[in-house]
């Protein structure tokens, strides 16, 4: 209780409160325009919280999260065009509505569910995040290593174009975690005799590059080809849901939200799979209803937007008390948190319960404030579609530039963004996966170290790999993950034999 | 499929460069620590030039499917986008010599012109008020040491950040 009661001081005095509200508008500007997702949102709001102290500086991280989760189905229901990966199950429903002229209703609908699955999210992970600490405090190297491959298996099976360019990404991002002084022993690696690879490659920049700038390019590159057949509507105006309404559809955002925060809890997931499935999952349930699925049924809005927005609180569960990203965005902020001195973990949770808190507080009031913004933005939202894209993308990569700059004042950092937008840029082209990359970079440390670590601590021995049972489970787990795809694929390849 | 292939090349070149150097790298003092600096490295870059050879093989076998024929259709805008990969190279090399404050001014002005933009006068307002508000933010506000550049520029750069 006391830690609640400090949460409250410091969550609710005005500067962050002000930051907490800047947060969630510059989230929901940011996820409802193509192009700018909550990667970027986030890796944009970074060099303004070198300067802050780390629990404000997290809780601004988290609002924007949640903010931009919200804000991606503002786009996905006026333009059909997704502002983020995870409102893309909001287009089958949110679209045929704003056609039929129930743009205000859908997004009412978004904006509702949004905070409903935020604020459920919020709940378990304070309820769940000590708990899971508490278990993850009896975690070796053997379990930390299985954790990682678990994380990695994630991201090679779920939400790659192609799987095996997705693992060989995975291994890029090994490769490149490799470089610089080997954590056990302290000796220069791969550096090709340069000084500024001898600390490493600051995934930071590789992540600006890699997403931000390599993102402006590719819309460049599509600028004149763009589909400029939908009009925008000059005044747009959310129409929030009747409690009637909502006590109608409970069953359908309470599955929404624990779908959300469980796939959310999941190493690598993260809220688009989580909408993915909770559309599923609705739209199967409640087949029958009228106007059908993909026409126009609100509950093709409300399952997607709760659990994407609730895959966050989940996301953070294992991010904080793994260290393990729980989604491709999670990863950003577990990067925050490492620059900011904090290093997630058991004992993050355990020596900080205040950051727990504030988190849960701050995503509270976010999700009461998507009411707010997602009003604002959306008025806003026919004039800032009209702004031209290059006047945007460009400010996009200045901003980057500086955000990859400040990290260590290197000008090599800059380098480092640019060799690496370009790396992104190629990965996109031939459907190699970024995200893996990036996982790849972040997560290499951590299997590298662990596995060394066991084996020294195993007297040279690979036994403590099998011999603990959880090392044994948690590995068992991310092969289940990794040959998932192959299984579904065999699986549906033999069902369309079956039908022929 | 040329492209594609050429990149798969480049990578696979990275990749052998990689593994090179990890196997120049000294065995490890400490006799339990069996994988030492380079076993990671080593079993990582193998692991990574066998999918890329079987990527490769397939991109081979899809391409020869498809017919040798079968040319890859660039996007209208793929010069525009080269050209600003040119500007943002350009800009990073500046930099170092005008400073932050300068090469944005500049980068923001030059930049949108590429895409047909004439109104300079706009152009003029953009660049000058997106150049202001990140300087102010990041160089007054947030307090990180932009580049300065160097000479005249430099000198000027203390009487702003």
């Amino acid at each position: 209780m006391d830690m609640f009661l400090q949460a409250i001081n410091t969550v609710c005095n005005p500067l962050t409160l002000l930051l907490i509200a800047g947060g969630t508008l510059f989230g929901i500007i940011c996820g409802s325009l193509p192009g700018l997702s909550s990667s970027m949102a986030i890796i944009l709001c970074l060099p303004f919280t070198y300067s802050m102290d780390q629990v404000t500086a997290i809780v601004l991280l988290v609002t924007v999260y949640l903010g931009g989760a919200a804000g991606g189905s503002i786009s996905a229901i006026l333009l059909k065009t997704p502002g983020t990966p995870e409102a893309i199950a909001t287009t089958f429903d949110g679209y045929p509505m704003a056609r039929d002229g129930l743009a205000g209703k859908a997004l009412g609908l978004a904006v509702t569910a949004s905070a409903f699955g935020a604020i459920f999210s919020a709940f378990v992970m304070l309820l769940a995040a000590p708990l899971l600490a508490d278990a993850a405090l009896s975690f070796q190297s053997a379990e930390y290593f299985a954790l990682g491959l678990v994380g990695l298996a994630c991201i090679t099976s779920i939400g790659a174009r192609n799987q095996l360019k997705a693992v060989f990404s995975v291994f890029i991002g090994l490769m490149v975690s490799t470089i610089g002084l080997d954590s056990i022993n302290g000796q220069e690696r791969i550096a090709f005799g340069q000084p500024f690879l001898i600390n490493g490659i600051n995934y930071i920049s590789v992540m600006i590059g890699t997403f931000a700038i390599a993102e402006v390019y590719k819309n460049i590159e599509s600028y004149h080809s763009r589909d400029t057949s939908l009009k925008t509507p000059d005044k747009l105006t959310i129409q929030l849901m009747s409690f009637r309404d909502m006590a109608r559809m409970w069953d359908t955002f309470l599955k929404g939200s624990v779908l959300g925060t469980l796939i959310g809890i999941i190493p690598a997931a993260g809220g688009s799979i989580a909408s993915l499935i909770a559309y599923g999952e609705a739209s199967g349930r409640h087949k029958d209803e009228k106007p059908a699925f993909g026409e126009g049924n609100p509950r093709g809005i409300i399952a997607p937007e709760s659990a994407n927005n609730a895959a966050i609180g989940g996301s953070m569960v294992p991010t904080l008390v793994l260290g393990i990203p729980g989604s491709p965005v999670a990863a950003v902020i577990m990067a925050a948190f490492l620059i900011i001195g904090l290093t997630p973990g058991p004992l993050l949770v355990r020596d900080q319960p205040v950051m727990l808190n504030a988190i849960f507080l701050a995503m509270t009031i976010s999700a009461f404030l998507l009411f707010i913004g997602g009003r604002f933005v959306t008025s806003q939202f026919a004039h800032i579609l009209k702004l031209p894209y290059p006047l945007l993308g460009i400010l996009i990569v200045a901003l980057g530039l500086v955000g990859a700059f400040s990290l260590k004042n290197s000008f090599y950092d800059v380098m480092i963004m640019f060799i690496f937008s370009l790396v992104g840029y190629c990965f996109d082209k031939f459907n190699y996966s970024s995200a893996a990359l990036i996982l790849g970079l972040i997560l290499g440390d951590l299997i590298e170290v662990s596995l060394r670590r066991q084996i020294i601590i195993g007297d040279g021995s690979l036994a403590g790999f099998y011999t603990r049972p959880l090392a044994l489970v948690i590995i068992g787990i991310a092969v289940m993950a990794l040959l998932w795809p192959a299984g579904r694929a065999l699986l549906a390849a033999g069902k369309a034999g079956k039908l022929d | 499929m040329m492209p594609e292939l050429l990149f798969n090349l480049l990578l696979a070149l990275a990749v052998i460069l990689y593994l090179v150097a990890a196997g120049q790298l000294p065995e490890s003092g400490d006799s339990l620590d069996t994988l030492g600096a380079s076993g990671f490295p080593l079993m990582i870059g193998v692991a990574a030039l066998l999918v890329m050879a079987g990527l490769t093989a397939r991109l081979l076998r899809q391409g020869n499917a498809a017919g040798s024929g079968l040319r890859e259709t660039p996007l209208p805008d793929t010069r525009l986008m080269l050209v600003n990969v040119g500007l943002l190279a350009g800009y990073i090399l500046l930099l170092n010599v005008l400073g932050f404050a300068v090469s944005t001014l500049l980068y923001l002005f030059i930049a949108p012109t590429t895409f047909g933009y004439s109104n300079w006068q706009r152009l003029g307002m953009y660049a000058l008020i997106g150049s202001i508000a990140l300087v102010v933010v990041f160089g007054t506000v947030f307090f990180v040491p932009l580049p300065r550049g160097i000479g005249v520029f430099r000198e000027l750069s203390y009487l702003v950040y």
